[in-house]
């Protein structure tokens, strides 16, 4: 199993319902966002077109930030979800460093004492979702594994009202990830960096 | 990919980005595992235990403090000493640990024994893997093409022997230690060095013209961009060209107060150049490849 996912440019409306599901779905504190979708524009005057790149940890099975990660923290398991151990982690970032997407945050001191409203005033939600974070350490997308281990999708694609997000079995070349790629030239980012994403952009 | 994007933030927008995380403090750790470790191989190279004694303290005080000060869990630090089969990090711990012990025992030692010389040549080669691995460290991370080139590491060797080389001019001119060679042949090694590190410099700064376009945004920074008042005055213009033209026209006749504002001055340029690099690493675009 080597799960991943498309992710259709064609669809995509620039809506970030799936930045805020996984705001909401992770509790992340303020600044924290583990996808986002930026715009991007095509071409040039007057031939010009706007685009949403939706991005979000690749979780690469080349990984560059489980090789430099020197304590162990940062992990690929067997289904190719690349996961952070917040107790390893001793928050040297050079995981930060070496992600050519910069998919990664750093947890400062301080990120889970304020909350959205500041005054050292937490909603039941930030106080329920915050003890699952550590101040001082890197944290990222996780394909919600949590869900992932239920077999439900992660929230970003779940909550796409465009289908632009694709969830599935990459090394199945009958799921549906496997046929977009195969049928519409499905791309992985910055492929230069051999990183092997998990992740794949169709046109 | 024809550099067509703009350099961003934090903003929603594709751009190219700039490298923020490592900064001050990972430049002040650079600066003094290198001088530190510099500092000691010349004095294995010119018989000086101060210039050994003091090199330990540089890389322990100096470049363990401040990477200390900037993890975010100092109180976990010895993970970092769990992978060192891929992670340059903890190679580099674990040769600044184990340079700590076999220094020490060197200069506990009865001179000429055989735990001297082990001692001497595990610290003698530990001392140059600190010297030397930060530039591994960055040259292994592929996003940043400013750093991913195997000019790093010879980069950071040549700083490293030439802060090693000022110290001991220093260490000498004050009293402070003797050592078994010449003076004026180590200040000529200087002037050598210090023209070595200026044309390594200029070559690495080539090599980036030729590079992918975030390498070329990296160096429009450097030379034209924010980052270019400092490159040109301290890096460059204090730390290597006042630097050889005070060492070639004055040098060591000058006496101690002239030796000292060069170890200054190479030593302000030291930090400025790597800092420096640190901050002008650029991120490429997440796609570059959109078509209409
Ligand atoms: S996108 Fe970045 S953080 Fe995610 S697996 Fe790849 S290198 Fe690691
Ligand atoms: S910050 Fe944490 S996860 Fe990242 S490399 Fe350092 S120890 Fe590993």
């Amino acid at each position: 199993m080597h799960l991943g996912m498309v992710i259709d440019l064609k669809r995509c409306v620039g809506c970030q319902a799936c930045t805020i599901a996984c705001k909401s779905e992770n509790g992340t504190p303020p600044g924290v966002l583990f996808t986002k979708v930026l715009d991007q524009v095509a071409g040039e005057y007057p031939i010009v077109k706007k685009k949403f790149v939706p991005v979000l940890c690749n979780h690469c099975q080349d990984a560059p930030c489980v090789r430099v990660c020197p304590t162990g923290a940062t992990t690929k398991r067997e289904d190719g979800l690349v996961l952070v151990d917040h107790d390893k982690c001793v928050g040297c970032r050079a995981c930060y460093v070496a992600c050519p997407y910069k998919n990664r945050v750093f947890l400062k001191k301080g990120a889970l004492k304020t909350g959205y409203f500041g005054g050292n005033q937490m909603t039941p939600f930030e106080k329920a979702k915050y003890p699952k974070w550590q101040e001082g350490t890197v944290v990222k997308c996780t394909f919600c594994v949590e869900r992932v281990d239920q077999g439900l999708d992660p929230s970003c694609v779940q909550t796409c009202p465009a289908d632009a997000r694709i969830f599935g079995d990459l090394s199945d070349p009958n799921s549906k990830v496997s046929r977009l790629i195969r049928q519409r030239g499905g791309y992985q980012p910055q492929p230069e960096n051999n990183t092997e994403p998990s992740v794949y952009y169709l046109e | 990919m024809a550099k067509t994007m703009p350099l961003v933030g934090e903003e929603f927008v594709a751009g190219y980005r700039l490298q923020t995380e490592w900064a001050t403090l990972i430049a002040a750790a650079f600066f003094f595992g290198k001088i530190g470790a510099g500092l000691f191989l010349m004095s294995l190279f010119t018989d000086s235990s101060v210039g050994a004694l003091v090199g330990l303290l540089i890389v322990l005080i100096g470049k363990g403090g401040a990477h200390l000060l900037y993890l975010g869990r100092p109180e976990r630090f010895w993970r970092a000493l769990t992978k060192p089969g891929t992670s340059w990090v903890a190679r580099g711990f674990w040769a600044m640990m184990v340079m700590m012990v076999s220094g020490a025992l060197f200069l506990l030692a009865e001179p000429g024994s055989g735990v001297w010389w082990a001692a001497q040549i595990i610290a003698g080669v530990t001392a140059f893997i600190v010297a030397v691995y930060d530039g591994f460290l960055m040259n292994s991370s592929p996003s940043i093409p400013l750093w991913n080139t195997a000019m790093m590491p010879v980069l950071c060797l040549f700083y490293s022997l030439l802060g090693g080389t000022s110290l001991t001019l220093f260490l000498v001119d004050f009293g402070l230690t003797t050592v078994t060679i010449e003076e004026t042949l180590l200040s000529n090694l200087e002037i050598i060095l210090l023209v070595t590190n200026l044309i390594v410099v200029i070559l690495y700064l080539l090599s980036m013209t030729n590079g992918t376009a975030a390498a070329k945004e990296s160096l429009r920074l450097l030379l034209k961009g924010s980052f270019a008042p400092a490159f040109y005055i301290l890096a460059i213009g204090v730390g290597l060209v006042f630097t050889l033209f005070m060492a070639y026209f004055i040098g060591v006749a000058g006496g101690a107060g002239v030796v000292a504002l060069i170890t200054l001055a190479d030593l302000i340029g030291h930090y400025f150049i790597f800092f420096l690099f640190l901050r002008a690493g650029v991120y490429a675009p997440v796609l570059g490849k959109l078509t209409l």
